[in-house]
């Protein structure tokens, strides 16, 4: 008990106000008297802020005046100041891990706001168990490791696109690794962007080119990032690069492969509207802008072959992997649009004339497969009457909870541009609420209805019905405002589908051992104050990955995430928590029981065949301890007489 | 022309008497404070097309209080329970069984269509909604069974007995409670 530092335990007990966060509800003062009585207390105080300056000042004047070798903070989650709590101690001259905090806002005053007298009772459980341990905490020692120069980015949409330029910009080495032949994302399926009515393409490409040609971006397109070893500073990843059957450097792009290619695939860019080849490019701007043989599709005729004056092609070209060492890593995995087969109410898949806003993109896109013609598909005659039908999927629990966050914009801007190819053209758009938030978002939604008349119905669509002679579409809703049902007949319905996470997320979360929110999209370490972050060191989030987003936001983010990993990487070497769990060799049995149980690859064995722990890729999070049959693990700062003390106090009646 | 109509509070109390009758019956009654007043219930409903049963507006009326609105609205009874807006509610609002709770309520209330108070009536009278009648008997008969079922019509004493179930779950009261209000 504290012999490590040579003296009896002096703790000191500091018990936050929180504002009224923890007063309103809990009887400080009772705390203060409570705490003061704790075995090895030998002060205790409270303050309105005790993370502010002058709270911290009083931890610090405490320690010195009377000479704490412990300290308890009661206040808020650690997740939230555990950091700056542990500076305070070490400021003060103290190792920061002999400070223990008791979360009595989150996990007492705010969730016991009604039971005023139990919650006060629930802290004082809460400090005595914090004392109980802070008496048994050993000083511990920061370990510092380098940063590889060098950032991993997965994904190139427009996020995986920003943050490489940016770090690639900053001097870092980049590796950008994309699943598809060509940089781009969806940002490259769509036509123009809101609220701006910029095109797309037009701002995308530059970016593109810009990756290609930047000489700290090594771009892996047609590629898969298979595994991820090491920890923040020095993750080993290894890249499938995906056998394209044509050598890049060599191929001009010139096309005459494709001229030549007997075979015709629907290609998924056009999200099959249009045809490809099997020798192909995703679409004419592709980035690299080298071909691609789809080698399920291509029957080996060799025209392509015959053709190919660069002699590019090669048919025995095999899958490579290839190993990269990186320092940090953004993820920007994107989304999917959700195609809605299953809501059968609105005949998606069955009426050929119901599509999806995605589609609508292809179709107003000058280089989509109508050459920007909107037309029906039934007929191929351009539409009279066009219904925009909001929140399919979205914000529906039996689909997905969450709002997508740019279907109202985009199909404000959808039924603006039918507007402006055929200003005769009706267009409605049913929604449940109108999500305009963003900047100069609103102003947009008012000029699509003051000059382009498009017309907004507040009701959720309930059903669609096909007239199977003129393929028309019979709409029905309730027109909410009205309080009336409505029933009215379309040349051409689209669907604002939900957006979900993209296929590679489950992978790419098990790779990297991230964790999810309950939406499906990639957890971020904090919503407000760590929105790029994840709880893995050194991995960071941008893009649809995280959570739906528009452009702007998804940019913003990747930003963010470039400057999170340039900060890393800029320092040049990161701390590590001491909290890494440690093998007493002259119990370990030598079983392996624990090298099989730890997520983290962090146990192997010595010669002796005992266990040795890797402390750097451990996380502590106590596993192997757990599962120890021979008590001969301990993670450091979670040893079992800490634990165990903690858990006695827990059921200590009376502390006194 | 209709009346202007001026609505000056809300009241909390029927908001929690639906959850707590509901309750009592069908599971997440309570769902209905989250309901974001899309229509997808009144535009799916097929009383809605033919009838001025508008499903929504209950739930509205549920949702903030108003419970003479939502008791005493004839339409409150042409739901035919049918359940697809309950199926396609975004946010599983248990719709259809809150309607059938209101109406509950609407009877605890003395309000019942004179239709239903009639029904009821056979039933106390009779111990069945339904009656058998001469037509009943002779396709009874051509069928080879028994002129009178098995039942209440044919044991009198049995009759008696359902009288006083009925009579002592307080059945008998509430419609006549509800025959005189229905008369006003």
């Amino acid at each position: 008990m504290g012999e490590k530092v040579g003296e009896e335990p002096r703790v000191g007990v500091f018990i936050c106000h929180c504002g009224t966060n923890i007063a309103g509800v809990i009887d400080v003062e009772e705390l203060v008297r409570y705490a003061s009585k704790l075995p090895g207390v030998v002060v205790a105080k409270d303050y309105r802020f005790m993370c502010s300056d002058p709270g911290q000042n009083l931890i610090k004047e405490s320690i010195r005046n009377f000479k704490l070798n412990r300290v308890v903070v009661a206040a808020c989650s650690p997740r939230l100041h555990e950091e700056t709590f542990r500076e305070t101690v070490r400021e003060a001259g103290l190792n920061p891990f002999l400070f223990e905090m008791a979360n009595i806002r989150e996990h007492s005053s705010w969730v016991h706001m009604w039971q005023p007298k139990e919650a006060t009772e629930k802290a004082k459980d809460l400090i005595r168990m914090a004392v109980a341990k802070a008496r048994d905490l050993e000083p511990l020692e920061v370990r510092k490791v380098p940063v590889k120069p060098s950032c991993l980015v997965i994904g190139g949409g427009i996020a995986g696109i920003s943050a490489a330029l940016d770090l690639a910009d900053a001097g870092f080495e980049v590796h950008l690794v994309e699943r598809t032949p060509s940089i781009g994302g969806h940002m490259a399926q769509l036509d123009k962007t809101f609220p701006t009515m910029d095109c797309s393409a037009c701002i995308l490409t530059p970016k593109m080119v810009m990756v290609s040609r930047h000489p700290n971006i090594k771009l892996h397109t047609y590629s898969e990032v298979v595994d991820v070893d090491g920890y923040v500073g020095n993750f080993k990843v290894k890249i499938l690069e995906k056998a394209k059957y044509v050598k890049d450097r060599e191929c001009t792009g010139c096309g005459l492969c494709a001229d030549v290619c007997p075979v015709h695939v629907p290609n998924e860019f056009e999200l099959g509207l249009g045809a490809r080849k099997a020798i192909y490019i995703p679409f004419p701007q592709a980035v690299p802008n080298t071909y691609v043989i789809d080698k399920e599709k291509c029957i080996e005729c060799g025209l392509c072959a015959q053709v190919c004056e660069a002699q590019a092609i090669d048919f025995n070209m095999k899958d490579k992997e290839v190993e990269v060492e990186v320092g940090t890593i953004i993820v920007a995995t994107g989304y999917d649009i959700f195609h809605p087969y299953e809501m059968q109410q609105y005949g998606y898949g069955k009426y050929e004339n119901v599509i999806t806003s995605l589609h609508m993109e292809r179709l107003l896109s000058a280089y989509g497969p109508t050459g920007g013609k909107v037309v029906v598909p039934s007929t191929g005659e351009k539409p009279k009457r066009i219904a925009f039908i909001q929140c399919v999927g979205s914000r529906d629990e039996h689909y997905f909870p969450y709002c997508s966050r740019v279907c109202c914009m985009y199909s404000l801007k959808h039924a603006r541009q039918i507007k402006e190819k055929y200003p005769d053209a009706e267009t409605y758009i049913f929604f449940i609420d109108m999500r305009t938030f963003g900047k100069g978002y609103e102003e947009f939604y008012e000029t699509a209805a003051k000059e382009y008349g498009v017309k907004c119905i507040r009701g959720k669509v309930a059903e669609i019905y096909e007239d199977p002679k003129t393929k028309k579409l019979i709409v029905r809703a309730e027109e909410t405002l009205l309080g009336d049902p409505i029933e009215m007949e379309f040349d051409l319905v689209v669907l604002a589908s939900a957006v979900k996470p993209s296929e590679t997320t489950d992978e790419i979360q098990r790779i990297l051992k991230l964790s999810k929110s309950p939406d499906g999209f990639l957890l971020e370490a904090h919503p407000k104050l760590r929105p790029v972050d994840t709880f893995a060191d050194g991995v960071f989030l941008a893009g649809m990955a995280q959570g739906p987003k528009d452009i702007p936001d998804a940019v913003s983010q990747a930003k963010g995430a470039a400057a999170g990993a340039a900060a890393l990487m800029g320092k040049g070497e990161v701390e590590i928590e001491p909290y890494y769990a440690v093998v007493n060799q002259e119990i370990c049995s030598g079983c392996k029981t624990c090298s099989g149980i730890c997520p983290y690859g962090a146990i192997s064995y010595n010669e002796e065949g005992k266990a040795e722990i890797n402390s750097v890729l451990c996380k502590g999070c106590g596993a192997c301890a757990a599962a120890c049959p021979s008590g001969a693990i301990e993670p450091n700062h979670f040893k079992f007489k800490q634990i165990l003390d903690t858990i006695i106090a827990a059921f200590q009646e009376e502390a006194m | 022309m209709e009346s202007s109509k001026l609505i000056k509070k809300f009241e909390a109390d029927f908001t929690q008497e639906v959850i707590d009758f509901g309750s009592k019956f069908f599971p997440e009654v309570e769902n209905f404070r989250a309901c974001i007043q899309c229509g997808t219930c009144t535009g799916s409903c097929p009383s809605g097309r033919e009838t001025a049963w508008r499903v929504r507006k209950l739930i509205r009326q549920v949702q903030l209080g108003l419970k003479e609105d939502a008791i005493r609205n004839d339409a409150l009874w042409n739901c035919t329970t049918c359940y697809t807006c309950q199926e396609r509610c975004p946010r599983l609002i248990p719709i259809t069984d809150i309607v059938r709770s209101v109406r509950n309520i609407a009877v605890y209330n003395g309000i019942m269509l004179p239709r239903h108070v009639q029904v009821a009536g056979l039933l106390i009278k009779y111990g069945h909604a339904v009656p058998i009648n001469d037509e009943t008997r002779e396709v009874r008969k051509e069928l080879g069974l028994d002129e009178t079922p098995p039942t209440v019509h044919a044991f009198p004493d049995a009759l008696g007995e359902v009288k006083k179930l009925l009579e002592d779950t307080g059945f008998i009261r509430l419609i006549e409670e509800a025959g005189r209000e229905g008369s006003k």
